[in-house]
């Protein structure tokens, strides 16, 4: 990655880190579900944007996250910062359980099962499963996290927990993109055919790029059950599956900086709109069909890798 | 043993309206591979132009139910399909060369724009269909007692389909059709215009989706302006169970979902049944990764 | 240059008005504005609005006018959390809403550190009032209170082998729940316990196992537009047997839906109708609600809305305040017998409803809504 890039971030997150100052808790708040939604969505994007595969049920893993914290921290009173690591395993474990037998069907096969596996999710969830998750209540009464002995509340603490998260997110995806892994997926993602004829075992790292994504996505929920103090089933529908699959397409599939925008504007814009009253999701809809048909290729595609060709000569 | 008749009925009443809102769905997406996720809302706006068409020109008081009906039908069928094709041509055919899923997204929006328009024109109430548009009687066959409604929703589904299938077996458009959803660029080097195709195919699908619109006004009264989600989701489903871009298969999907839903229901567990039809989903896909009646569709090399 | 000018114009014109006149006092209103119950928050923010034109017309409120800020939850507690932090940022004194329990626990927290006053119009579930929130009220009654009220009608109905049918919502299942406990108790059996999945259009698969457990009285604990299906699919079966529904089943469309016939005979619980009530208030109230919207209000939780509103200018206008704290004394210990639109209003220490609130109704043959002696 170039060192243009790098300064963009720092230069993205200072004015952000400074932002709180100037708004208000509402735009606060807004801020702090575009970060999560932003964090959620960088996950996905492992799974659909550098592996490319048809991917429409990430919520399912974000409510297996938040729920195993919801269910730690009530049950047991873990902190629930202390639980983020318990959650993201679970979330990948649940990953690699479900994803191993699917991992090979085809495009749009793939997305119906993914969708079928987030509600199923849901249907156990308000089903009240094992009896741990409360029913369509939810559960209730998740500990505020603490830092230190400092006690988080406001949105704007939630804030700067939110967007370190997705800072940190965004660093440590933008290694994975460039590294061997990484481009691994991307290549499996073009032919895969090719990608399995280079020696790249392709199921292998289709499922490692699945359980990366969904581990992510569990830490998330963490993150969010103490934001909310309450889970219920509805928070983790289609629609919220929906909502990050349209961030990663519309922001530029494999592109960060794009999916950075993404999750502003898919999460933003209907904030923005909210004055129009009962017609604001019908402008979103609108919104989003005319920013496709103006940008195919997403707002901010990836840019077509260029390799110097000296230092690979140095390297042979 | 009565009873797992009743509800085998049960299962196929509903399967109907799956198949023929699935018909719409794998129309579309043998020539486009295109997942139109504004289809379920389609079949919402047949609900309502419908019951609009219905209350102002009272057709069924001049010519009686089924005639009203029908007349009615043809109406909701044409206004719906004009709907399918401008939606194509505004929202669909700019993204035709681009990534499959910049489609997607496009469409989920024409969604999310359909439903708050039909709220916003209509309001958000629920409407009803004025009662006993058709006859109720109910009709016995072998012992059981099965309303007349189901039949004629059942039959038109079929009708449809075959209707559906000889129209794309053996007319030219259909062999057109049926070019274009092969290789739309050998397709228009043979002369064929494959614009006019993808217009045929979006006003065929979503007039299909209306249709079942309309019947399901008709059947169960009850329309809102959400209820093309949960439909369309549905029908999805059986249109990928049984193989999409498969004529044939969009229908036994559809009769199949409706037949697991309502046996799920019976003896396993109500509050479960949708996770138990997409449970069976999923393992009919890991079987067999096309759907049932799915081609194999060779690994390019 | 122009494009400036111009917006410059347009802002002077939006925000002219404020600055010649006083302060109005803000109120707000969160509630559903789209998504599924969007036709219960629509219907919120009408009767909200015609209440603060009647008490606009006399003058308002302090000698200031009522404005009300509605903002939308979606139905969704996300959505709701951020309608409630755009709310507060508006510097509203005060909140009614909304109609979901999980959908208000979620601003709960961000109302109460606010100092805001919220009443809630729709949320039932028990456990909202018992978490010690100064601030927090509600006109509609608990699920706890309902659970008894549907036992003693079912028994005073005779039913003796009772199927409950929920569809899985907090508060379906809430009610649900509380009633199984309840006829446990009092020896009465209940022969089958499910959900159905809401929003669907056929619930013959459901009849048919309902029908197959054989029970002498259906309790539905559900909503209305499920509620007018499954009368109207239950007639269409020729299944003849007594079927109740809780509070949320009270909507005209559910006749509408299940057709007169189909309807006959359907018990419902419910907070008095403003029809049912003698008093001038909501007598002038439905008047005035049909004259402006051609109808009178569809569903009740709008009106419990209204009432949530009405008590909290009384408060404003006895305390001489909008502060918080003021209000809710107010509310808590001097607010006794306040004719609402909905009955007499008062509230306990913990926020909740005194009273007696609920009803039997049946539905007559013509599909109207009838009160039981």
């Amino acid at each position: 990655m170039k060192n243009r890039t790098w300064l963009a971030y720092v230069v993205f997150f200072a004015v952000l880190a400074a932002a709180p100052l100037l708004l208000g808790r509402y735009w606060v708040d807004v801020l702090n579900n575009v970060g999560l939604y932003l964090i959620l969505a960088l996950s996905l994007n492992v799974i659909l944007g550098y592996a490319g595969m048809f991917h429409m049920g990430h919520a399912a893993f974000y409510a297996v996250g938040a729920y195993t914290t919801a269910i730690i921290n009530t049950h047991y009173g873990v902190p629930v910062l202390w639980v983020l690591p318990v959650s993201g395993l679970a979330a990948a474990l649940f990953a690699l359980v479900v994803a191993r037998p699917i991992i090979h069907l085809r495009g749009d096969y793939l997305l119906i099962v993914t969708i079928g596996m987030v509600e199923i999710v849901r249907i156990a969830l308000i089903n009240n499963v094992f009896g741990l998750t409360g029913g369509a209540n939810g559960i209730f009464g998740i500990s505020r996290p603490e830092i230190f002995g400092f006690r988080l509340t406001q949105p704007v603490h939630f804030f700067y927990l939110i967007w370190s998260f997705a800072a940190l997110t965004v660093l440590l995806f933008s290694l994975l993109e460039n590294s061997r892994f990484g481009r691994a997926l991307k290549y499996l993602k073009e032919d895969e055919v090719a990608a399995e004829g280079s020696g790249i075992h392709t199921a292998r790292y289709k499922l490692a790029a699945f359980v990366l994504g969904a581990g992510w996505a569990g830490m998330c929920g963490t993150i969010f059950a103490a934001q909310m103090t309450i889970i219920s089933p509805e928070s983790f529908n289609f629609l919220e599956s929906v909502r990050l699959f349209m961030i990663v397409i519309l922001g530029g599939a494999g592109n960060i900086p794009g999916v950075i925008l993404g999750s502003f504007l898919v999460m933003g814009l209907p904030e923005l709109f909210r004055d129009f009253a009962d017609a604001r999701l019908l402008i979103f809809g609108l919104a989003l069909m005319v920013m496709m048909i103006v940008r195919p290729q997403g707002l901010l595609p990836p840019r077509p890798r260029k390799h110097n060709l000296d230092s690979i000569r140095e390297l042979s | 043993m009565e009873q797992f008749f009743q509800q085998l009925t049960n299962g196929l009443a509903v399967g109907g309206i799956y198949a023929l809102i699935a018909l719409g769905y794998t129309m579309v997406y043998g020539v486009l591979k295109l997942i139109n996720f504004a289809h379920g809302d389609l079949f919402t706006i047949g609900a309502y132009l419908g019951l609009t068409l219905l209350t102002s020109l009272a057709l069924t008081d001049h010519v009686g139910g089924f005639l009203g009906v029908t007349i009615l039908a043809v109406m909701v069928m044409g206004l719906v399909g004009i709907i399918g094709i401008l939606l194509e041509r505004i929202a669909y055919r700019p993204l035709r060369q681009s990534p499959r899923l910049s489609a997607v997204v496009s469409a989920l929006g024409a969604s999310i724009f359909f439903q708050n328009a039909i709220m916003l024109t209509y309001g958000a109430k629920f409407y009803v269909y004025p009662q006993d548009l058709l006859p109720v009687m109910p009709v016995n066959i072998f012992g059981l007692s099965i309303p007349l409604m189901r039949i004629i929703i059942l039959a038109a589904s079929v009708l449809m389909m075959i209707a559906l299938y000889l129209f794309v077996q053996k007319t030219r458009i259909g062999t057109a059709i049926r070019a274009a959803a092969i290789d739309q660029g050998a397709a228009r080097l043979m002369g064929i215009d494959v614009n006019f195709v993808i217009m045929i195919v979006f006003f065929i699908g979503p007039a299909l989706g209306g249709a079942a619109g309309l019947m399901v006004g008709v059947y169960y009264g009850q329309i809102n302006f959400t209820m093309g989600w949960i439909y369309g989701l549905k029908a999805f489903t059986a249109a990928i169970l049984g193989g999409i871009g498969n004529i044939p298969g969009a229908m036994l999907g559809g009769l199949l979902l409706g037949v697991v839903e309502a046996l799920g229901a019976a003896y396993i567990s109500i509050a479960w049944k949708d996770a138990i039809a997409f449970f069976v989903l999923i393992l009919i896909l890991i079987v067999r990764p096309t759907g049932l009646l799915g081609e194999r569709v060779a690994e390019k090399i | 240059m122009n494009k400036i000018a111009g917006w410059i114009a347009i802002f002077c014109l939006l925000f002219a008005p404020a600055l010649f006149a006083a302060d109005p006092v803000k109120i707000g209103l969160m509630g559903p504005m789209t998504g599924s119950w969007a036709s219960e928050g629509q219907e919120m923010k009408q009767v909200l609005e015609l209440l603060a034109d009647e008490y606009n017309q006399q003058g308002g409120v302090l000698g200031r006018k009522i404005q009300i800020l509605t903002q939308d939850d979606g139905g969704d507690p996300r959505t709701a959390s951020l309608a409630a932090n755009r709310l507060v940022s508006q510097k509203i004194i005060a909140v009614v809403g909304t109609y979901g329990s999980s959908i208000t626990e979620a601003t709960q927290n961000i109302y109460d550190e606010a100092g805001v006053v919220q009443i809630a119009n729709g949320s039932t579930a028990i456990r909202l009032s018992e978490k010690g929130l100064k601030n927090f009220f509600r006109t509609c009654p608990r699920d706890d209170e309902q659970g008894k009220v549907a036992t003693a009608t079912i028994q005073k109905l005779g039913g003796k082998k009772v199927a409950i049918l929920h569809d899985n919502t907090s508060y379906a299942k809430g009610l649900a729940e509380e009633s199984r406990a309840n006829l446990k108790t009092a020896n009465v059996e209940v022969v089958f316990f499910d959900a159905l999945t809401p929003g669907e259009r056929d619930y013959n698969a459901i009849l048919t196992k309902l029908k197959g457990a054989d029970p002498d009285f259906v309790f539905f604990t559900g909503y209305y537009p499920e509620a007018g299906l499954l009368l109207r699919q239950k007639k269409e079966m020729g299944w003849d047997v007594p079927f109740m529904g809780g509070d949320a089943v009270n909507n005209p469309t559910l006749v509408e839906t299940a057709g007169a016939a189909a309807a006959q005979g359907f018990y419902f619980l419910s907070p008095p109708l403003p029809k049912d009530l003698d008093t001038p208030e909501a007598k002038s109230f439905v008047e005035a609600f049909t004259k402006k919207h051609g109808h009178a209000p569809k569903s009740i939780y709008p009106v419990l809305a209204g009432d949530g509103f009405r008590v909290l200018v009384e408060a404003i206008k006895a305390t001489d305040s909008v502060e918080a704290e003021k209000i809710s004394a107010y509310l808590k210990s001097s607010l006794k017998d306040f004719p609402g639109l909905t009955g007499t209003l008062a509230f306990d220490d913990k926020g909740d409803r005194v009273g007696e609130v609920y009803r039997v109704y049946k539905v007559d043959g013509e599909g109207q809504f009838v009160l039981e002696p």
